[in-house]
C-alpha cells in the first residue's frame, strides 16, 4: 500500500470543507506555499500498529477560531477556548480517520490532542519524518495539514 | 412517530453537527439524548431505551464497538449504527459482525443521513 500523498490530503480536505466548513462552496481552502505563523493551534492524532505516525493540523489562532465558529454555527468572537479545542480536535480526527483508510489494516487511531498558546510553538514530533503536507489559506487565514511517519518505518525485515 | 435517538460522540461539536444534520435530512422533532463517552452511551442506552443509537467509534472509556458488543451481550437489540471518521473495510466488517446496521463515514452530508436513516426513521 502506498503512503498518503499531498493529493490525498487535498481530496480529503475538500470533502471536509464541503461537508462542514464551506457547505455553500463560497470559502474554499486555497492551497499555497505559505505556512501558518504564531500564535498557533496544533491538533494531532497518532496512528499506531501496522503503520506508525501522526496526522497534524496547524492553524493560525484566527483560523482555529473561524473553523470552530463555522462548525458550531456561531460568530468567531463567541467561541471559547474549549470550543476551539473540541472543534479542531474533531477536524483532525475526521481528516486522520480518512488518512487512516489509506493505510494498512491493523492501524489504530488515537483520540485527538490539541495544543494552544505558548506550548503550540514548541510542539515537536521526534523520531518522525514528514511524508506529505498541504498548506494554504481559508478566509485569508493559514492552515497546514501534514502526515508524519516513524523514521524506523520500513526498516524492519 | 417521535423516536428517541441517542447520539454518542466525545466531541460536543460533532454531536451538534449530527443533530443539525438530522434536521437538514428531514428528521426533525425526534427526542435526542446525548452521550459524551462510550460508558455513558452504554448506560444511557439501557436507562433511556432509545429507538436508535448513532455512535462514534473512537471514544474514551469504551469504544463504540465495545458499547455495541456489551449491549448485544446483555440482550439489548436496539438498532445501532456508527458515525465515524474511520470507514475502512476492516471496520465496516467488524461493525456488521457485531450487529451494527450501518456505518456512516465522517465527513457526511445530509443526503447520506437521509439515504441511510430514511428506512429506519421513516
Amino acid at each position: 500500500m502506498s503512503a498518503p500523498t499531498t493529493d490525498d490530503l487535498h481530496a480529503i480536505t475538500e470533502q471536509v470543507w464541503l461537508s462542514y466548513l464551506d457547505p455553500e462552496g463560497v470559502n474554499p481552502f486555497l492551497p499555497s506555499s505559505e505556512a501558518p505563523e504564531s500564535p498557533l493551534v496544533i491538533a494531532s492524532v497518532s496512528v499506531t500498529g501496522a503503520w506508525e505516525g501522526h496526522v497534524i493540523m496547524t492553524f493560525s489562532e484566527q483560523a482555529a477560531e473561524l473553523a470552530s465558529a463555522a462548525l458550531l454555527g456561531m460568530e468567531a468572537d463567541e467561541v471559547t477556548p474549549d470550543d476551539v479545542a473540541d472543534a479542531v480536535g474533531e477536524l483532525v480526527n475526521v481528516i486522520g480517520g480518512n488518512v487512516k483508510s489509506l493505510l494498512p489494516d491493523g492501524s489504530l487511531l488515537s483520540l485527538p490532542h490539541v495544543v494552544t498558546g505558548d506550548s503550540a510553538g514548541t510542539a515537536k514530533w521526534p523520531a518522525t519524518v514528514e511524508i506529505c503536507r498541504l498548506q494554504g489559506s481559508w478566509q485569508e487565514e493559514k492552515i497546514a495539514i501534514s502526515v508524519w511517519t516513524s523514521k524506523s518505518a520500513g526498516e524492519g525485515s | 412517530m417521535i423516536m428517541k435517538i441517542l447520539i454518542a460522540d466525545d466531541s460536543r461539536v460533532m454531536r451538534q453537527i449530527v443533530t443539525r444534520t438530522l434536521r437538514q435530512a428531514g428528521f426533525s422533532g425526534h427526542d435526542l439524548v446525548e452521550a459524551a463517552d462510550g460508558r455513558q452511551a452504554h448506560d444511557l442506552t439501557i436507562s433511556e431505551k432509545p429507538d436508535l443509537v448513532l455512535s462514534d467509534w473512537n471514544m474514551p472509556e469504551m469504544t463504540g464497538i465495545e458499547v455495541l458488543r456489551a449491549l448485544r451481550a446483555g440482550g439489548v437489540n436496539v438498532p445501532f449504527g456508527f458515525v465515524t471518521s474511520e470507514g475502512t473495510d476492516e471496520m465496516k466488517q467488524m461493525a456488521e459482525q457485531s450487529g451494527a446496521l450501518f456505518l456512516i463515514t465522517k465527513p457526511f452530508t445530509a443526503e447520506t443521513f437521509a439515504d441511510v436513516l430514511g428506512p429506519i426513521l421513516g
